[in-house]
């Protein structure tokens, strides 16, 4: 695949397909150790220009949490979550209750933090379970790197190698909602440029 | 009334006082200011990558390349009239945004930074003041009728630079 704009339609299908089946599992993962109801938006297949990356999530200067994480294996990719900081407040909330929640001067404490890092582990560890069960190729997702800044600055630091031949990224995208106090975690899948002719051979598509 | 203009990833822009140029959110890119206080002409680069080496040319968008990037913003302002001998530049960006695990370490930020200077060096344009590094996420207002440029860090106030 040379440049993402390439894309058919048929094959843009079967990647949101794919976002399906990876979210549904991730979800069910989510509201298991919540123990809170989950929904789940419909997943979509994007093809971004770069200038258009940065508003994804509230716009370029919104304070969100960035939970990266690099998928390994035959093939390989990038997922980021994105959460506003008010919702991982109450996300963590859920998850410690009883614990004071430690948020200073746009920093978590060590407790939180590592907190929000196994949250992302879980996600993405439930998401790359169902597609490898689908694909018969084993993925694995690294150890995940958190940080909590302006959304524009977090989405360029993981996109920009990934567009060094296309003006455009693909992502994946879809949000879980937690039905009690409305809470949205946006996630995003990322396939390396290199690894998509193989992911739409897999899938049928090429 | 000055416009704002906003420059997005990989693109260029230039502009006359009193006009403002504008990057929100930089993470890992580098933003390249260059201006000419006599013309009170001045642009920016949106850098997202260090080096174009290794991208097919027929390919090759420049505008998101350090080493393909600077010049290209210096050529644009020499087209509009700008006093060669006045201009300088200031560079700001090349965080690193997520901190390195075992699995990775992301350092695009520094190499972005590095090779914009080089970059720089090899047109001779002074650099005249920068705020690179670290890993925090910048936004960036520049005023063409001064060439200063307000620089914003979340939970920080506004500095100038």
């Amino acid at each position: 695949m040379d440049d993402v704009l390439n894309l058919t339609k048929q094959q843009l299908d079967a990647l949101r397909e794919l976002g399906n089946i990876g979210s549904g599992n991730a979800a069910t993962a989510l509201a298991q150790f919540l123990n809170r109801k989950i929904d789940m938006d419909v997943p979509s297949a994007k093809i971004l220009p770069l200038e258009q990356v940065s508003n994804l999530v509230g716009g370029p200067e919104q304070q969100v949490m960035g939970i990266f994480l690099k998928v390994m294996g035959q093939l390989s990719g990038r997922f980021i979550l994105l959460v506003p900081t008010t919702t991982a407040i109450k996300l963590l909330q859920a998850l410690m209750p009883g614990f004071e929640i430690n948020f200073v001067n746009g920093k978590f404490g060590e407790m939180e933090t590592s907190c929000m890092r196994e949250v992302g582990n879980i996600l993405a560890g439930a998401f790359l379970n169902a597609l490898s069960v689908l694909t018969r190729v084993p993925m694995l997702n690294s150890l995940p790197s958190m940080a909590i800044d302006m959304a524009g600055a977090l989405l360029d630091s993981v996109i920009s190698d990934m567009a060094a031949v296309s003006d455009h990224v693909l992502m994946i995208e879809t949000a879980f909602v937690e039905c009690q106090e409305n809470l949205r975690i946006h996630i995003f899948l990322l396939p390396d440029p290199a690894s998509l002719d193989r992911l739409l051979e897999i899938l049928g598509v090429k | 009334m000055p416009e704002v203009y906003p420059v997005g990833m990989a693109d260029i822009r230039i502009a006359k006082a009193p006009d403002v140029l504008a990057v929100y959110g930089v993470g890992s890119c580098v933003i390249v200011a260059m201006y000419d206080p006599k013309s009170t002409i001045g642009g920016l680069a949106h850098v997202i990558l260090p080096d174009s080496s290794g991208v097919a040319p027929e390919r090759l968008n420049p505008k998101k390349f350090a080493d393909t990037a600077v010049p290209l913003l210096f050529q644009t302002l020499s087209h509009a009239g700008i006093f060669k001998g006045s201009l300088w530049a200031k560079v700001i960006g090349g965080a690193e945004m997520f901190p390195p695990t075992e699995d990775f370490s992301l350092n695009i930020g520094k190499k972005n930074t590095a090779a914009v200077h080089d970059a720089l060096k090899k047109l001779g344009v002074p650099v005249l003041a920068e705020d690179t590094g670290g890993t925090v996420g910048r936004s960036l207002e520049m005023r063409l009728d001064s060439g200063k440029i307000a620089l914003t860090v979340l939970g920080e106030s506004v500095r100038e630079l």
